[in-house]
């Protein structure tokens, strides 16, 4: 095993030092139970068919769910290895347990471009680029939009209290609506109501009556929208609803105009760029200067839902 | 019992309403609702308050109510937090996705609930696993289910649905903008479980089965039967809400739900259910769900932290069983001096 192991790694080192390969990349991501990854997924498979004309191989490796995610990230980094790629696009979502197998593998001599998440590690693993999203600057396009709409008192909903992804979104939206003028407070709505569409919906209620100065929340979950939407209707009052993510039922609510707008990350740009790119540095020795490369947020409202409709049922948003 | 001076009748009524089991639960309610109305002043005592934490008890009441009955009679159902979900995925799948009559959704999303229930007695009732642990397995495999289904099938987590009209207005409208109709349903499976508990043969039944299991079946109980029935009875009202929660709000989503299962048991145990079987009433469950959603609206008219809303719904549910177990022995006592 071990012999094997240090055969196939030398024989890769021995392929890289005379120039003529082909470019074989792997590219991790998370579990085969989340949608989200699907319209990954969808970006790799397009990337994929410009890997391959081009003489290289694509091989997309999930986990089967999140229960043991960091160990099975370093299981599939491993196995990639062994396999002697010569690239890996992942995201980071375990720093602890990716960064030693990420370090090996680079010490290998692995090109590593990373994805989705784990910005402030990049340096960590070395990464060539980062394509996605970052929770700040997300929030801050957000707050900016509404701000820019006429709200003057933003409600940020955070629905995992303490979880600090959510908590850097809000920031984001805080100093984004401050530039337009506007103010925000932050909602922690207590865990028990995470998921709870009506519990949420009754917690906002409370808040829009409470203080008649809000004009437009924004949760940092996609089911807060619906609970916003649901709070308007119940007090009639003038409220923009807002969100991070979104599902098909938010964008009927952006058709319907019962929702403004949601913030997208657009995942399908994540993983195509992130194949792509990974291949063309490794067969063309291409950069990117811009560096991180973020694809959010994207605003999805009342202007381009239909063309987003039309991506969402190719797969790709 | 004598009856010879207005002092002892007035103290011997004062007695009786003590030891009803109720009463524990009735206090707790009113010490709740006068904090909360100081608290959060002219909105929470108003229509925008009631509003708000009937919405809420409606919903986790509907389910809290089998919830209790099968308490009382010594099983627990964990997999009503899963049962939301899927009867709401099944209702948007089948009269969202595949475009069939609400009626068929509806039905679809209900059976759901039933024959989860039926395999959480079946499971119960054919093998020695406590129903805690039966009910934790089918959570998570109803869980799994229901996601591969979503994924297999739409290829999402997440479906829209815009209801029928009909259907809207029967489990989806707000009475006035506000009141979601879901009370009226609560209010009607309450009676129906009243009935059901306090007048009808079964609920000796379902106390006994609580009781002492052993001496129910030999007493001619058919424990298997009734306890079979009580689990699809909480699975019939958790899709029951899940078909409602569809309807109010034109989305099903895989995720969602979990949150019941903890918020139902401390309803009903705030409502002085015995945790073991064989004491409860109807009543106290509908004051326990009631307490429990004042406090959790409350804490946001009130403008406190939501966080001291899990504080006080945490020592509430510690009070509640504490001051059970003082009426329960006040009234063990006084029944024992009168004897």
């Amino acid at each position: 095993m071990k012999f094997t192991k240090t055969f196939v790694m030398a024989a890769t080192a021995a392929l890289m030092a005379t120039g003529v390969m082909a470019q074989d990349i792997a590219v991790i991501a998370g579990s085969v139970e989340d949608a989200f990854m699907d319209k990954i997924k969808k970006g790799v498979d397009d990337a994929t068919h410009m890997v391959e004309a081009n003489g290289g191989s694509v091989q997309y490796l999930r986990t089967q769910n999140y229960e043991n995610f960091g160990p099975d990230l370093v299981t599939l980094i491993n196995q990639a290895v062994a396999q002697g790629v010569d690239g890996i696009a992942i995201p980071v979502w375990v720093p602890d347990a990716q960064i030693p197998a990420l370090q090996a593998a680079a010490a290998a001599g692995i090109k590593i471009m990373q994805y989705n998440s784990g910005l402030p590690v990049k340096a960590d693993i070395g990464a060539i680029n980062y394509f996605g999203s970052d929770e700040y600057a997300a929030g801050f396009g957000g707050g900016k939009y509404l701000a820019e709409k006429g709200a003057e008192h933003i409600l940020c909903h955070i629905q995992v209290p303490g979880a600090i992804n959510l908590e850097e979104r809000c920031r984001g939206v805080t100093d984004g609506a401050a530039e337009a003028g506007a103010k925000v407070t932050v909602l922690n709505t207590p865990a028990n109501l995470d998921g709870d569409v009506t519990g949420t919906a009754e917690a906002l209620k409370a808040e829009f009556i409470g203080d008649s100065s809000i004009d437009a929340m924004v949760s940092c979950a996609d089911f807060g929208a619906a609970a916003g939407a649901n709070a308007v209707e119940q007090t009639g009052l003038d409220i923009m609803v807002s969100a991070f993510d979104f599902s098909p039922a938010s964008l009927e609510r952006i058709s319907a105009g019962t929702q403004t707008m949601a913030i997208d990350q657009q995942p399908y740009l994540q993983g195509f760029l992130a194949t792509s790119m990974l291949f063309a540095h490794l067969k063309f020795g291409t950069e990117i200067s811009t560096d991180p490369v973020l694809t959010g947020p994207a605003i999805i409202d009342a202007s381009n839902v239909d063309a987003v409709k039309a991506g969402a049922a190719l797969g790709a948003r | 019992m004598s009856s010879n001076s207005t002092s002892s009748r007035s103290r011997l009524s004062l007695g009786r309403l003590l030891r009803l089991p109720e009463t524990g639960s009735f206090i707790g309610f009113v010490v709740v609702y006068i904090f909360f109305a100081i608290l959060g002043g002219a909105v929470f005592v108003g229509a925008p308050g009631w509003s708000s934490w009937l919405n809420i008890a409606a919903e986790v009441g509907i389910i809290a109510l089998p919830v209790g009955l099968l308490m009382i009679a010594g099983e627990f159902d964990i997999s009503v937090g899963s049962i939301v979900p899927a009867s709401s995925m099944t209702v948007a799948m089948l009269s969202g996705h595949y475009d069939l009559p609400a009626a068929i959704g509806i039905l679809g999303g209900l059976s759901v609930g039933v024959l989860i229930g039926f395999v959480n007695g079946l499971l119960v009732t054919r093998t020695t696993i406590p129903s805690l642990i039966v009910t934790i397995g089918v959570m998570f495999a109803v869980m799994g289910l229901t996601l591969g289904f979503a994924v297999l099938l739409k290829g999402s987590t997440s479906v829209s649905y815009v209801p029928h009209p009909t259907a809207k207005y029967l489990l989806g409208q707000f009475i006035n903008y506000m009141f979601n109709v879901t009370i009226l349903w609560w209010l009607g499976f309450a009676a129906l479980f009243f009935y059901i508990l306090h007048i009808s043969p079964l609920g000796n039944w379902i106390f006994a089965l609580g009781g002492d299991r052993e001496s129910a079946r030999n007493a001619g109980i058919p424990t298997s039967k009734v306890t079979i029935g009580l689990f699809m009875a909480s699975g019939f009202c958790a899709a029951f809400v899940g078909v409602a929660q569809v309807m109010t709000y034109q989305q099903a989503q895989v995720a969602g739900g979990q949150a019941f299962i903890f918020n139902s048991i401390m309803c009903v145990v705030i409502g002085g259910v015995l945790l073991t079987g064989g004491a409860g009433s109807i009543i106290g469950i509908l004051l326990g769900t009631m307490t429990f959603a004042v406090v959790n609206q409350g804490v946001f008219f009130a403008s406190l932290d939501p966080n001291a809303g899990s504080i006080i719904v945490g020592a509430l549910l510690l009070v509640a069983v504490l001051s059970n177990d003082s009426f329960r022995k006040l009234a063990i006592s006084a029944a024992a001096k009168k004897s």
